[in-house]
């Protein structure tokens, strides 16, 4: 699937090249492919490359490079990796062990009308894929949760949600990496580090990742 | 958050640009040095003594052991960067010696000094200039024109002309919510408040529409993707005057082009390595 490219600057030093207008799964795959290949491509200059639903944004150093310039290498890039796939070994595969314990399985347990045991059930069967990174280092959202388990985000964010806190929020679920405020739902908790600043890289999940949850006691 | 002064007061003592330094936030307070250096202060303007001297900003000044700096007072910006002959050493994380509050790491302990802090300056490794060489004011930021410059943001087609004259014709006011993770300005409502727009990279000095059409500037510490719609963002020449404005200061966005926003940030550092030059040529040894 082609579509056509945009480039547009985000201050000084970054672009967006945008990708299309609509979010759909097949969008994202392919901004996924294609900050995978701009990753390998090491571009000079280049700084960071983040994906996001409709568009990737890079970040370059802007003392030694115009936007004009890296513009037209990046849209160049772009547009070579459209027609072709990105190697699909890039992509990591994470089981991460959880218990259901959280705070809010009650609440969820009434607003869905599952048992706790349903709500376990469902949330661990699925295979997710990571959309993007953002919020704090390391939190990365989840799609896509069951229908069923689906809730809007807490109207009053919690002051501290803690760090390995697995959760979830409209059609999304995530792990906590750091303790910091929080409006998910919280149904359980994971040992599993998520972000650790002295190791390499950081973050455990990159956008584009598989992650299913295995349920332990 | 002013990257100017910390690089200028770094280059006033000698270090690198990029070496570690404290960053002191509105309020007064006392550090005392452990053994004798030279050192600078600059970005905010402060009532400020060395042993009962006064100690004048953007200016090398040397400190004996034992002897006291005291802030007394933040007498015009928010941020007043020290920095010491020999940069701060703290450990490097994530490639940097800087603090991320948010997520408690990196930087002394991950957190804000508080009183009795022992912070370790590493040996100087080059000479510092000599006491009294000063920066002339014209390679500084004209922090009180209050004009922060902005290129069109990645969302520029979904605002209209009325729009774009609000921003750029009103002034608007930093309000108390104000912080590292970003300025919310008060002044007039764009009328074109969109909802939220799926999440996309941002960047510091990103200038968020929200819900009620009033801007908010992503500073520092800000998230990195959002969802709200971005009309401009400021260049990185001016964040620093943008920065330095107190809650109840104005400001006034003027729009650039991509082109002469980016000249603006070759131009400041070019300025930074002019202060370095003058001050290896004015080492006290």
């Amino acid at each position: 699937m082609r579509t056509q490219l945009r480039a547009h600057p985000l201050g000084d030093s970054a672009i967006t090249i945008a990708f299309g207008a609509e979010r759909s799964p097949e969008l994202l795959r392919q901004i996924h492919s294609t900050a995978r290949a701009l990753e390998a491509a090491k571009i000079p200059h280049v700084e960071d490359i983040v994906p996001a639903y409709l568009a990737v944004t890079v970040f370059y150093d802007s003392l030694h490079a115009s936007y004009e310039e890296m513009a037209s290498i990046l849209l160049e890039r772009c547009d070579r990796s459209q027609q072709s796939a990105s190697p699909e070994s890039l992509v990591k595969d994470h089981r991460i062990p959880v218990r259901y314990d959280g705070v809010d399985l009650e609440w969820v347990c009434s607003s869905t009308g599952l048992s706790t045991e349903e709500i376990a059930a469902r949330h661990s069967a699925r295979i997710y894929t990571v959309d993007l990174l953002g919020f704090v280092p390391g939190f990365a959202y989840l799609s896509e949760l069951d229908v069923s388990l689906q809730l809007p985000r807490r109207a009053q964010p919690r002051p501290r949600v803690a760090r390995g806190s697995v959760a979830i929020a409209a059609a999304q679920t995530a792990v906590y990496p750091l303790d910091t405020p929080g409006g998910w739902h919280i149904i359980g908790s994971t040992a599993t580090v998520m972000f650790d600043p002295t190791r390499d890289p950081p973050a455990l999940l990159s956008p584009g990742d598989r992650v299913s949850f295995e349920r332990v006691k | 958050m002013d990257g100017f002064a910390l690089c200028a007061t770094n280059a006033m003592v000698g270090n690198s640009l990029a070496a570690a330094a404290l960053e002191w936030a509105l309020g007064g307070g006392t550090v005392r040095f452990e053994r004798d250096c030279a050192f600078a202060i600059g970005g905010a303007s402060a009532r400020a003594s060395l042993s009962g001297r006064m100690v004048a900003p953007c200016t090398t000044t040397y400190a004996s052991a034992g002897t006291e700096l005291s802030v007394e007072q933040i007498t015009g910006g928010r941020f007043l960067y020290l920095a010491v002959n020999g940069g701060i050493d703290v450990p490097l994380l994530l490639a940097s010696r800087s603090t991320y509050l948010p997520g408690r790491f990196g930087g002394y302990q991950g957190r804000t000094l508080k009183n009795g802090d022992a912070v370790p300056v590493a040996e100087r490794e080059s000479e510092a200039p000599a006491e009294g060489f000063h920066c002339a004011a014209d390679l500084l930021p004209r922090y009180d024109s209050g004009i922060v410059h902005a290129t069109r943001g990645t969302q520029e087609e979904l605002f209209d002309e009325s729009d774009w004259l609000t921003i750029t014709e009103s002034e608007y006011r930093v309000s108390t919510a104000s912080d590292r993770t970003g300025y919310r300005l008060e002044g007039p409502a764009l009328r074109n408040s969109l909802g939220a727009l799926p999440s996309e990279s941002s960047c510091p000095g990103a200038i968020q529409i929200t819900g009620d059409g009033l801007p908010i500037v992503l500073m520092s510490d800000a998230p990195t993707v959002g969802g709200y719609p971005k009309i401009a963002v400021v260049s990185e020449a001016d964040l620093p005057i943008l920065a330095q404005r107190r809650p109840g200061e104005g400001i006034r966005f003027a729009l650039t082009s991509i082109e002469q926003s980016q000249r603006a940030h070759r131009r400041r550092l070019a300025d930074l390595h002019t202060i370095s030059q003058q001050a290896s040529r004015s080492t006290a040894g």
